[in-house]
């Protein structure tokens, strides 16, 4: 179901990957990943727990380096020419280290010092909005507002790819809202790309207009948002008069192949289908049938999916 | 008194056009929620031609949305003659909007009314039936208000 099948050229794309595997011992922590995230886009990367999310953003970063495979980073290989990403990238990590005696201040001029760009007033404007005092120690700060100092520093340098690893995990109502207000603002730059990881699937649909999603290390799915709701539908075939109970399997309603999630009850059948059509419904019309197709939220597919495909691999 | 008026005068320029939260997890697409509340106003004429509305990226931080899905409303919306975009101005609610709020009152009607039908004849009503139910709803409303 990858929408951008058809050959992704490294100069379209922000991120690319190409059978990107990495290995902690017998585990694959990432297996055989090409994922393509196109310029311009915000990408959500979800997947449970310990699906590989935040070994695929250390991959991206250099942090670590692939087993095997090929990672591209704005044009460039991030093993051969990891400073040239750095320099290109803003990073928001959850619970970021920061240095606690350091004032909020002097921890913007030290990151400044690491970039070629720096813009001041994108800094403060951040800073200013959500009320943070410039001359407080970091270790004063609420988890919320280290949050925020976190992605003032990180568009600080105008990066042209803006990751956040669990940035929204765990924060407060506010805090969240600001971060989600400042991904939004970073977007105003011309062809800037932002990746955003995480579990916060609701807060994620608002502002993703691509999603891939990691179940076990594998990229199982890649696709516009548009294009995943359209595609993932809830079907429902209700058949008040078909089998009355009485003979088992009588008037058993087909499935198209490929369905998931199942449900059978005596006078309705539910199910999820991954590759949608009009025509799905018309062929349930008539003999006192009729079928439905509820859209389904972006939880809700990612729900559907990670137990479908961790009941495949298990 | 003078000072509320010119705050008065100051938040009605500023802020233009009023929207309502979007719920991600609807079954509405957010699209669908952002253009269906402009619409309506149009509709019920709390938007009027010359309103301005907020541009694509402070409208997307006021929803918290994705830029493009505001960018992609008013693309449409303007397709359909019910805003209008003045180059390096912004947004406006076109002044073909008074003769639209006509159409878009039936064509909202029409859609309820479309999704009712639907359910109707799932359920066998006969047409009959049907109609009569309406004009009873219609005539209870009638009551309701003349009694007030």
């Amino acid at each position: 179901m990858t929408d951008s099948s058809a050959s992704p050229r490294s100069t379209d794309a922000a991120i690319l990957t190409h059978d990107l595997t990495r290995r902690f011992g017998r585990l694959r922590a990432l297996d055989e990943v090409s994922a393509h995230v196109p310029r311009g886009a915000i990408y959500g990367l979800m997947g449970p727990n310990g699906a590989g999310k935040t070994t695929f953003v250390r991959v991206l970063l250099n942090l670590i380096n692939p087993t095997s495979g090929s990672v591209t980073v704005l044009g460039h290989d991030v093993v051969k020419e990891p400073v040239k990403v750095r320099r290109r990238v803003g990073h928001v990590a959850a619970l970021q280290p920061l240095w606690e005696w350091m004032t909020v201040r002097d921890f913007a001029g030290f990151m400044r010092g690491c970039y070629p760009r720096w813009n001041p007033e994108a800094v403060s404007t951040v800073l200013e909005r959500i009320g943070i005092d410039q001359a407080a120690t970091l270790g004063v700060l609420s988890r919320g507002q280290r949050a925020i100092v976190a992605i003032a520093v990180a568009v600080g340098h105008e990066p042209d790819l803006l990751i956040l690893d669990e940035a929204l995990t765990g924060l407060d109502p506010i805090a969240r809202r600001e971060v989600l207000r400042n991904v939004i603002d970073a977007m105003q730059a011309e062809g800037r790309t932002v990746l955003i990881t995480g579990q916060d699937i609701a807060d994620m649909e608002r502002i993703c207009d691509h999603v891939g999603f990691l179940v076990k290390g594998r990229l199982v799915l890649e696709a516009t948002l548009d294009d995943l709701k359209a595609r993932v539908k809830r079907i429902r075939v209700e058949h008040p008069s078909a089998g009355s109970g009485q003979v088992p399997g009588e008037g058993e309603v087909q499935v198209p192949a490929g369905a998931f999630q199942i449900e059978r009850r005596p006078r309705e059948t539910v199910f999820t289908v991954e590759n949608y059509t009009p025509e799905m419904l018309v062929s349930y019309d008539g003999a006192g049938r009729r079928a439905v197709a509820t859209d389904l939220s972006l939880e809700d597919i990612f729900i559907d999916l990670a137990q479908a495909h961790m009941g495949k691999t298990a | 008194m003078g000072l509320c008026g010119i705050i008065l005068v100051y938040y009605y320029n500023s802020t233009e056009a009023m929207f309502d939260s979007i719920d991600p997890k609807s079954a509405l697409p957010m699209y669908r929620q952002i253009t269906d509340q402009i619409r309506w106003r149009v509709a019920a004429g709390v938007f009027a031609p010359g309103d301005k509305l907020p541009s694509v990226r402070e409208l997307a931080s006021q929803l918290l949305v994705n830029p493009n899905t505001i960018a992609k409303v008013y693309r449409d919306l303007e397709r359909d003659g019910l805003l209008e975009t003045r180059r390096g101005d912004g947004t406006y609610i076109s002044s073909d909007a008074i003769a639209l709020a006509a159409s878009e009152r039936t064509r909202i009607i029409e859609e309820q009314l479309r999704s009712t039908a639907r359910d109707a004849r799932a359920f066998g009503l006969s047409e009959q039936a049907a109609m009569e139910l309406f004009r009873r709803v219609l005539s209870e409303m009638a009551q309701r208000k003349d009694r007030r």
